[in-house]
């Protein structure tokens, strides 16, 4: 290893990224859109649920039981509707997703003690939200209806009834059930793919394309050299994005950090690396900037969307896909960082993670260094 | 060693293949320190190849050689360090500048920094490129590009100069300051090994090989070639010899 070497290929490397726009571009402004649009657009909690009621009953009691409802953080009751029809048109229309309708007669069924319904009409053409909210109902129709039941047993004679068994649920890591806890971890993630490996796939077709590859391999140079001061701008540049993210996490959506910072960085080092062996390995590899590119958007940036447990759940997949999330570099750091974030873990139960990317980091790194050495450097 | 006295380049039955394309045929040859030698061949006579494999840049597949007195097999690097290399497109790197190339062949030919100063005025001088030295090397005409990309194979001193057809597509005054340039350097004693399919420019070298389909066709001075080719017609020029060769006489 000789350090003037890499030092002049680093600057030169450095001189290509701040004169090329399409570079800075990807380099800085593409993570900041992505932190953005991630950390505001893809909200995967559901909250405030847009509600209309139809109360054809309007007694008492059901005006009672809609204003519990819209005292519940989960829904919120914009509009209250004379009959059924004019639901049906908002559903339609798409500007709420649930319509709760109390029938005539409602109260006096409950009073009565026979059996009360009450219908509630869900749009399901988002399947997951339609889920989380038929839970959301139902979870409150039986609080509800608990709620009555335990008032009307206490009002007749006996003096404290709790009820049997009494589930007290704790979230354990990310008591608030905040999606974006997790989505910030999951955009560090893909944001170094696309820094490390997109932008590095360019760098040494570029230098095949344009000829200057030949003169390169007449030098006395080595192939270690030439690919680490390649490297050295990419790497400070995506160690930068990272920075930025974890403060615009903590900034702006508030996504604190439980365990060591440093253990973060070092587990960004090791996948920025990662990334870029890969980024320039797909450089030699293909020789030409336009496949380079290709190839890297189909084995870095998509695998790491949708094969990484960011997005998508792993355990939902075919066996298949789930065998392949096990060589896709992002879902070991996004288990690192999970457990950095969320669960305040330490290097004594995230070591295997650490250990398989330093792991692909030498494979990776290894074979780009063969092939140069193949091609005479 | 095989290699004699101030033989700077020496090969022997050196070959090349391609799976089962011979490009380089058991050709041998030798240069002396301070030549200027012309490598000469139509398209695909195996001239680059021959010149990548001097200059260490692929593994022959048999034979012998030594280049500055490092064997071409096993000495790559020690080859890269004494040689300058320019190739047929001038690979620089266009959107630096000739101050920022020149910082980088600096660095990789790992020239003690505390000589950078001096042999970048060095190369501005000699290359007249210091009023455009903070210029983006793209907007530079051909000329200048040439000059520059000559000035950087020269940065690190090396004692052979290797030239892949160094003038292509480039006018006819430059070749000829360029030509007037490599015949300065020679007098400095830096041997110039050029390959080129134009003449006129062989006429310059003081030796000549011509080949062919990877084997030697001839081997001498332009003058010896001609009268050896051409004993009857002594006013025939290396043009003729050049047709008269290549255009199989003997397939």
């Amino acid at each position: 290893m000789n350090l003037i070497n890499i030092k002049a290929v680093s600057r030169k490397e450095f001189y290509h990224l701040i004169r090329d726009f399409r570079s800075m571009y990807l380099a800085f402004i593409i993570p900041l859109l992505l932190i953005l649009m991630f950390g505001y657009a893809l909200s995967l909690d559901v909250d405030n649920v847009k509600t209309m009621v139809v109360d054809h009953d309007r007694t008492e009691l059901s005006r009672d039981f809609i204003r519990k409802l819209d005292a519940s953080s989960y829904f919120k009751v914009i509009y209250h509707l004379r009959d059924t029809v004019a639901a049906i048109r908002y559903l339609d229309q798409g500007s709420t997703t649930m319509a709760v309708v109390i029938p005539p007669g409602w109260t006096e069924d409950i009073k009565a003690d026979r059996e009360a319904q009450m219908q509630v009409l869900l749009d399901g053409s988002d399947p997951n939200f339609a889920s989380l909210s038929r839970g959301y109902i139902t979870a409150f129709v039986e609080a509800y209806n608990r709620d009555r039941f335990i008032d009307f047993l206490n009002r007749s004679g006996k003096e404290r009834i709790e009820p049997p068994v009494d589930g007290r649920i704790r979230v354990w890591f990310n008591e608030d059930l905040e999606s974006q806890n997790f989505i910030v971890p999951g955009i560090i993630a893909i944001i170094i793919m696309i820094v490390g490996a997109m932008l590095t796939s360019l760098v040494i077709a570029r230098e095949y394309e344009n000829g200057t590859m030949e003169t390169v391999r007449s030098l006395p140079i080595r192939g270690g050299e030439f690919l680490i001061g390649k490297a050295i701008p990419y790497f400070l540049i995506a160690l930068t994005d990272v920075l930025v993210a974890v403060f615009m996490g903590q900034v702006l959506f508030g996504v604190v950090m439980k365990s060591s910072f440093w253990l973060m960085v070092l587990a960004s080092t090791i996948y920025i690396s990662v990334a870029l062996s890969l980024g320039l390995l797909i450089s030699i590899a293909t020789k030409s900037q336009l496949v380079a590119n290709q190839i890297a958007i189909l084995v870095t940036f998509l695998p790491s969307m949708l094969l990484s447990n960011f997005v998508f759940p792993v355990e939902n997949m075919p066996k298949v896909f789930q065998l392949l999330t096990y060589i896709v570099p992002a879902t070991y750091f996004i288990d690192i960082l999970n457990g950095l974030y969320l669960r305040g873990l330490g290097l004594d139960h995230l070591w295997p993670s650490y250990l398989v990317l330093v792991g692909m980091l030498v494979v990776l790194s290894n074979i780009g260094f063969a092939i140069l050495k193949k091609e005479g450097m | 060693m095989t290699g004699l006295g101030s033989d700077v380049v020496y090969v022997k039955d050196l070959e090349k293949r391609f799976g089962r394309f011979v490009a380089v045929d058991k050709i041998s040859f030798s240069v002396k320190k301070g030549e200027v030698f012309g490598l000469l061949g139509p398209n695909g006579a195996g001239k680059s190849t021959t010149i990548r494999m001097l200059c260490g840049i692929i593994t022959p597949t048999s034979g012998y050689g030594r280049v500055a007195d490092h064997d071409i097999f096993y000495e790559a690097e020690g080859i890269k360090h004494s040689i300058g290399y320019m190739s047929q497109k001038f690979s620089l790197y266009e959107d630096l500048t000739p101050f920022e190339n020149i910082r980088f062949y600096l660095g990789v030919y790992e020239v003690p920094p505390e000589q950078w100063k001096d042999r970048i005025e060095w190369v501005l001088d000699m290359t007249r490129l210091h009023d455009v030295r903070d210029r983006i090397t793209r907007e530079l005409p051909p000329g200048s590009r040439q000059r520059l990309a000559l000035g950087c194979a020269l940065l690190h001193r090396p004692e052979i100069l290797f030239l892949d057809e160094p003038t292509s597509g480039v006018d006819p005054i430059t070749r000829r300051h360029f030509w007037g340039f490599i015949d300065h350097l020679a007098g400095e004693g830096v041997t110039v090994f050029v390959t080129t399919h134009y003449m006129d420019e062989a006429r310059s070298c003081e030796r000549i090989v011509m080949i062919n389909e990877g084997k030697i066709v001839v081997t001498g001075s332009p003058s010896e070639i001609i009268s050896e080719v051409f004993p009857d017609t002594p006013d025939s020029d290396l043009n003729d010899v050049f047709i008269e060769l290549m255009s199989g006489r003997d397939s």
